[in-house]
């Protein structure tokens, strides 16, 4: 058995690197990119609590993370679209007005 | 014995390309390197004993959501993105929060010894579809509304707005 403390410190060192995308670069892709990061850290934690407990639950979290994961850069998509089409740019440098 | 020594290659292997990801000028390195650290993750996953969220993984992530990039990168056109820049003083800040967060919460969970309860002996595969469909069927249901919310949403918020013209 590999032993829990280092799966969860993976999951974190994952987390912490997408954490760290999001909050240092200005390229709206690769922010979410990081966000994905970020949700994949979450997931290895789940397997890995599903794998020492023995028990599927681990997996079938994982799996609606996942889902989540799908249905927010399909949003994330649409908006960063039709963000670039009025602005002409994915520096969010230039998204930081509220007018439409 | 072997099979930690597979978690480890795939755990640095996963951190490494996790790195790469957010350090690259090129949006189209990045979305490269994001599809690599998505199959080592899926590789942590099938030695985890997570065989079907690694099978899921590679679908989902590396079939779905890369493509899914690929097509918004080449949509646009990658020459009108500028090179950014950022101060001094902002990148100290958030190299110091992000660092932060790590610290806390590995003293967290070292400190304390974490003992999950566990089954006598691993699950049978069909246990995971069992328990997804009778415990947790109503999740799975509100799940399928959410990708039909996700699918009207982003064709109504991504569609060109041809309503107003006149022709």
């Amino acid at each position: 058995m590999i032993p829990i403390n280092q799966i969860i410190a993976l999951g974190l060192i994952i987390f912490v690197i997408g954490l760290f995308g999001v909050l240092f670069r200005k390229n709206l892709m690769i922010i979410l990119m990081a966000i994905e990061l970020m949700l994949n850290g979450v997931n290895v934690i789940f397997a890995g609590i599903g794998y020492h407990m023995k028990s599927p639950v681990g997996s079938i979290f994982a799996i609606f993370v996942i889902l989540m994961a799908v249905a927010e850069a399909a949003v994330g998509f649409a908006l960063a679209l039709s963000y670039f089409r009025q602005k002409k740019t994915y520096d969010l440098d230039e998204i930081s007005e509220l007018k439409g | 014995m072997i099979q930690s020594i597979i978690f480890y290659i795939f755990a640095a292997l996963s951190v490494l390309l996790a790195v790469l990801v957010i350090l690259q000028k090129n949006v189209m390195h990045s979305v490269l390197y994001l599809s690599f650290t998505i199959l080592a993750i899926s590789g942590v996953f099938f030695t985890l004993h997570a065989e079907f969220l690694g099978a899921v993984q590679i679908l989902v992530y590396a079939g779905g959501i890369i493509v899914l990039y690929l097509f918004v990168i080449i949509i646009v056109n990658l020459k009108e993105i500028k090179a950014e820049k950022r101060n001094i003083f902002p990148k100290f800040f958030i190299v110091c929060i992000s660092v932060l967060f790590l610290a806390e919460m590995i003293y967290i969970f070292f400190k304390n010894r974490i003992s999950v309860p566990a089954n006598a002996d691993f699950p049978e595969f069909e246990a995971l579809f069992e328990m997804l469909l009778s415990k947790y069927l109503i999740p799975f249901e509100i799940a399928s509304i959410l990708l039909l919310a996700v699918l009207i949403g982003s064709i109504i918020i991504a569609r060109r707005k041809l309503l107003h013209d006149s022709d």
